[in-house]
């Protein structure tokens, strides 16, 4: 038997479980029905757990939406700059669509690692919703600054 | 396992579980039901804010929110769903998602002064 916590990936059959004589049916494993041969479901708490982190990410995508509409239709117009609203309320809208389909093709890719006891790849999200947060800030910077100036 | 060592699984009332899950397996799903429930009251807000100054697609996105709270029930089914089954469910709030974004992108086009004219 292996020691407890030996398994350095999530999901790898028999790692865990100890509970003193109770079992659950979530410990039970399955063999996966869409899988190839010779993958697992892993254990169903590793499953909602990614769940879970799929429908923050959609919650982001949702409230990065809501901003973007935010600023275009609740916002004043800026003095002399017509299309600030849009420049800064579109990229928004447009990474929250991004933000969801990316949120989804990474779930998909963390159960299939999970599936084959493989390391659970690192997410690329955090890279896109801060380059684009960065890239939104800068262009509210421009276009106040213009918006002012001129 | 070396003779003489205890059996992992033998039962030790005084000892805690590694993980604090296994005190009470099922709050897994309990925050898994509570995280899509978030989501559905999240698509409701978004509705809510769209129907000010667009009625139609806040109409639409607010239908969205009782289906989304309908999938909420499938975390705790018995017998729990099928790997297809879930990744469809998932597959379908990814689409709303990304519809509630589209229609957003369209009404800040289209209305208060933005930049496309319909004829």
């Amino acid at each position: 038997m292996p020691p407890q916590g030996a398994g350095v990936t999530i999901g790898a059959p028999g790692k865990r479980r100890r509970g003193g004589g109770t079992t659950s049916s979530h410990d039970e494993h399955q063999e996966s029905q869409s899988g190839e041969p010779g993958e697992k479901e892993p254990d169903i708490r590793f499953t909602l757990a990614n769940e879970r982190t799929f429908l923050a990410w959609n919650r982001t995508a949702l409230a990065l939406v809501v901003a973007g509409l935010g600023i275009v239709q609740l916002l004043p117009p800026f003095p002399r700059v017509p299309w600030g609203r849009h420049v800064l309320g579109i990229p928004l809208i447009a990474l929250g669509a991004i933000v969801s389909v990316t949120a989804y093709l990474e779930w998909r890719r963390t159960q299939t690692a999970m599936r084959r006891s493989e390391p659970v790849p690192q997410s690329v999200l955090p890279r896109i919703l801060v380059g684009t947060i960065t890239g939104v800030a800068a262009l509210s910077a421009v276009v106040l600054l213009v918006s002012a100036v001129r | 396992m070396p003779p003489g060592q205890p059996e992992d699984c033998s039962p030790d009332a005084t000892a805690l579980p590694e993980d604090p899950e296994d005190l009470s397996p099922g709050t897994a799903a309990e925050r898994t039901r509570l995280a899509w429930e978030r989501t559905a009251i999240t698509f409701g807000v978004v509705g809510l804010v769209m129907l000010r100054d667009e009625p139609v697609a806040g109409l639409i996105v607010l239908a969205v929110t009782p289906l989304i709270w309908a999938l909420a029930r499938y975390v705790s089914a018995v017998p729990p769903p099928g790997a297809q089954a879930r990744a469809r469910r998932l597959l379908l709030v990814a689409v709303a998602v990304t519809g509630v974004a589209v229609v957003a992108a369209v009404a800040a086009l289209l209305g208060h002064g933005g930049p496309v004219r319909l004829p």
